[in-house]
């Protein structure tokens, strides 16, 4: 392939990856690829058993600047532009389709980097969207797999109930940061 | 800085309400060190207001001054300072300013003034109009014992369009020392509406058809506009949303970043659907919703606009319609506020305090809202509300008050956390009716005074956040650890102060604000997670200066402080960082003359210092530390017994807040066994006069000598 048609091939995934990202979807390779051949794009791309077209262009969404890859819960790495979709963003969407690992990881993030719980009325709120019988399933589930015995919950004094991991809180620091975010709206 | 500077407008407009004498002087002469804002204030109370003057003695002047920033297109620049002798002061009263936000700043420096002295007292009520170099004091009877709304109403078809009205209304004109000013019907300066009345001022009126001058470079000014707005979160500066969105890495549940692309302010006519990305610099107003923020999602559907201050794109005023209160209550369905004077109805009883999503609770809002800026009572920042609340649960009223006034309250009313209830109480309030009454118009000390209650009663109990000297906390260790105790110890008021807090809430994760607070104040130890204390250290206590010299900037520049500083932003190819010297290359823009921060924060300590100094004056000694910084009880307790630097605990320990304090002398400058300046630093802040009158009166610290 020519440097110049190298460079054509780079802006395309990069336009591609970019379109996907903008509707707020995550992209694997082969859809990459999918979406250029219908545009006869990638044509000039070897195929199998010559070679693996998709590791071809994994080796180019790699060297693309703000593009990036997340391994994805079906095993497949998924692509985004971080500028469009940002990384908890991509995790979000990644997971929408497993309530269970969608609301565990969230409370672990929350619980680890800010650190703080979180209501649980954030997730009957967009992007999440969940019904609270949903999310009650779900936290009912994951209080019976030992992979997630540290997703716990608590409930402040008005009666707010505050979900938390206790791998990076303790209770009782999760109960004053919960009581403290609860009460922010009377301490302007 | 040379006369004709930009920025400034140069005159200073005093008028003699004794003599009827209307004249100006030259603001950079006299005022140009102090910028404007309070900073002119506290020098027109040191040099012409003798200490032991009272607020309502004809000697007390009012300053109503602008800052240099006012009435251009920086963003967030719409606040009126007015210094005074603050009448809430307790227990004698000292140096305090109010503030404002609007459109009346802005207006002042259109018309060509940066501030406005008010000294005297007229012979009979009378409201003053400016119209450009038209000043003229005009009889007020007509509108004497009307409210804000028809005192505004009439003002404004006297003058005609375009001008703004900041007017008192009952409470001022009864001179309580709760009083408010209000200009353009709902933006509220606490404590200072009473001294208007004692000068019989019903109103101020100003129209402007003047600008102001920018003297650098307009292209550079409007790129650094443009830089602004990049680095604006929503309110409070909260940097990032309170969702998860495609654009943000991070988020936080608890932001005053709550709009978001499916919201509608249903009042609207029609209603407005937000759409689109809200990181877009023209789409900043729809982040920041106050009323959904205070009282829940369930005020979106009320929701009417946004309003808000001068060149400010967050407009966090927010106009709510309730239909049912005016069949209800008998009030306008329409009312419009933010913060505490948001939730001024719903803080009285403690079923609706802080309750969210409850229409009680917001019907309550709008019947506190409508009688609160009409009447012209404040709140000192909630505290009227907690210690009615305190009185009446503790048992305190059906003690002291006689049977036959206590019969006649309403009280089931409250007890059914009715907001009917505050027909009967706040015009109560604001006409001195009565024992209650007139207590509660002079503040949180005349319960102490009138009841013989010991103060400690206040100051022991966390529920009634009391601080010191009849004021309570504003964003003390319950936010910030000791650099919130240093800021509250250093008013007479209220802190008023925002620059810490917006930067702890600004919703980022622990670790990139500790990356900021290293830039900044260096060391990542300047910052604590809320409720996870380490001891005192000097970083902390050089926060707790720049939080306060900045604070004191911000009013002498006339932009928010409830928006700024911009330490943070939601820019993650900035690392998150804000500009910490934002506010001096504004200033070296506007004016022509280069300011780095460092000497713009210079003026800001410059500011600060001088209120110290009026606070030593007029407290009669030096002793600061022992007299004047004090600390609540209550800091030093844990309702569950915890011990001080305990996880989850913000009690404070004596001795670390003692170091936090000698650490914050010793950054200040000042003699660290009284906490006062001495006569050398006053000289090197350009306070050389003040400190030789202070040092003469024996005022400076002995050490010094």
């Amino acid at each position: 392939m020519s440097e110049a048609n190298a460079d054509d091939l780079a802006q395309a995934v990069l336009d591609t990856v970019r379109e996907a990202s903008a509707a707020m979807r995550l992209i694997a390779a082969d859809e990459i690829l999918e979406q250029l051949l219908a545009r006869g794009v990638a044509t000039q791309l070897p195929t199998p058993p010559e070679a693996n077209p998709c590791l071809l262009l994994a080796a180019i969404l790699a060297g693309l600047p703000g593009i990036a890859a997340l391994n994805s819960l079906s095993g497949r790495p998924v692509y985004h532009d971080l500028a469009l979709l940002s990384r908890t963003y991509a995790r979000i969407l990644d997971r929408k389709d497993a309530t269970e690992v969608l609301l565990a990881e969230e409370i672990r993030s929350n619980s680890r980097d800010y650190p703080r719980p979180v209501p649980v009325e954030l997730f009957e709120k967009t992007p999440f969207n969940l019904a609270p019988e949903t999310i009650a399933a779900a936290l009912k589930t994951l209080s019976c797999d030992q992979e997630f015995q540290d997703i716990t919950s608590l409930t402040t004094a008005a009666g707010a109930v505050y979900l938390f991991s206790t791998l990076y809180l303790k209770r009782g620091y999760a109960v004053f940061l919960a009581e403290q975010e609860a009460s922010l709206a009377g301490n302007p | 800085m040379a006369v004709r500077s930009g920025g400034f407008v140069g005159k200073v407009l005093r008028v003699d309400l004794s003599t009827g004498k209307i004249s100006t002087e030259d603001t950079l002469e006299r005022y140009g060190a102090l910028l404007g804002g309070a900073g002119i204030g506290y020098r027109v109370l040191w040099d012409e207001v003798p200490a032991g003057t009272g607020p309502f003695d004809p000697a007390n002047k009012l300053i109503f001054a602008a800052g240099l920033l006012v009435g251009t297109s920086v963003p967030c620049n719409g606040r009126t300072t007015i210094t005074t002798i603050f009448p809430t002061c307790w227990p004698r009263p000292l140096v305090g300013s109010g503030h404002m936000g609007g459109h009346f700043a802005a207006k002042l420096k259109y018309a060509g003034y940066d501030a406005l002295i008010v000294e005297g007292k007229a012979d009979k009520p009378v409201w003053l109009m400016i119209r450009d170099a038209h000043v003229e004091i005009r009889d007020a009877g007509h509108v004497w014992g009307t409210g804000i709304r028809r005192t505004t109403l009439e003002i404004s078809q006297e003058m005609g369009p375009d001008c703004v009205v900041a007017a008192i209304g009952q409470a001022g004109e009864n001179q309580a020392p709760m009083g408010m000013v209000v200009n353009s019907v709902s933006h509220s300066a606490g404590g200072v509406g009473g001294v208007m009345g004692g000068k019989n001022l019903k109103a101020v009126a100003v129209q402007g058809s003047g600008a102001v001058r920018i003297a650098g470079d307009m292209a550079a000014w409007e790129k650094l506009i443009k830089f602004h707005l990049s680095i604006l979160g929503g309110n409070n500066q909260h940097v990032v949303p309170s969702f998860p969105t495609p654009q943000a890495e991070y988020y936080n549940p608890a932001s005053r970043w709550i709009g978001q692309p499916g919201k509608r302010w249903g009042a609207a006519k029609p209603p407005v659907e937000i759409t689109g990305t809200l990181r877009d610099p023209n789409r900043i107003a729809y982040r920041t919703n106050s009323a959904a923020y205070f009282l829940g999602d369930a005020a979106w559907k009320y929701t009417v606009r946004g309003n808000g201050c001068t060149a400010c794109p967050i407009r966090c005023h927010t106009m709510l319609k309730v239909p049912s209160v005016t069949t209800k209550y008998g009030i306008p369905d329409t009312g419009q506020n933010t913060c505490v004077a948001l939730m001024f109805g719903r803080s009285f009883f403690t079923q609706l305090a802080g309750q969210k999503n409850s229409e009680t609770a917001i019907e309550a809002c709008m019947v506190g809202m409508h009688l609160a800026d009409d009447l012209g009572l404040w709140s000192n920042y909630g505290q009227l509300q907690r210690d009615l609340r305190k009185l009446y649960e503790g048992g305190y009223l059906k003690a002291r008050l006689g049977s036959k006034e206590y019969a006649s309250i309403p009280w089931e009313k409250y007890d059914n956390a009715d907001p009917a209830f505050l027909l009967d109480l706040i015009p109560r309030i604001a006409n001195r009716q009565g024992e209650l009454g007139e207590v509660l118009s002079r503040g949180t000390g005349a319960i102490f005074d009138h009841w013989s209650i010991p103060e400690a009663q206040w100051a022991e109990d966390h529920t009634t956040t009391y601080w010191k000297m009849g004021h309570p906390k504003h964003h003390a260790n319950e936010d910030d650890g000791q650099c919130g105790v240093i800021i509250n110890t250093q008013y007479n008021r209220d802190a008023q102060c925002h620059s810490h807090t917006n930067f702890v809430r600004n919703g980022l994760p622990l670790e990139v604000q500790k990356k900021l607070a290293a830039a900044i104040w260096g060391s990542p130890d300047a910052l604590d997670a809320p409720g996870d204390y380490t001891p005192a250290n000097v970083p902390k206590a050089r926060r707790a200066k720049w939080s306060l010299v900045r604070k004191e900037l911000h009013d002498a520049l006339g932009v928010c402080n409830w928006m700024g500083p911009w330490a943070a932003s939601p820019l993650q190819e900035r690392g998150y960082a804000g500009d910490d010297s934002l506010e001096s290359k504004f200033v070296s823009l506007a004016t022509g003359q280069a300011m780095d921060r460092e000497g713009l924060d210079q003026a800001g300590e410059r500011i600060f210092t001088l209120h110290r100094a009026l606070t030593i004056r007029d407290m009669g000694h030096v002793d600061m530390r022992a007299g004047h910084d004090l600390v609540p009880p209550w800091v030093f307790k844990d309702q569950n017994g915890a011990a001080p630097f305990t996880k989850g605990s913000i009690r404070m320990d004596p001795d670390d807040i003692a170091r936090a304090m000698e650490y914050f002398y010793e950054i200040m400058g000042w003699d660290k066994k009284t906490g006062a300046p001495g006569k050398a630093r006053y000289a090197e802040l350009g306070l050389a006069d003040v400190g030789e009158a202070l040092d003469a009166a024996g005022l400076t610290p002995k050490a010094e000598k």
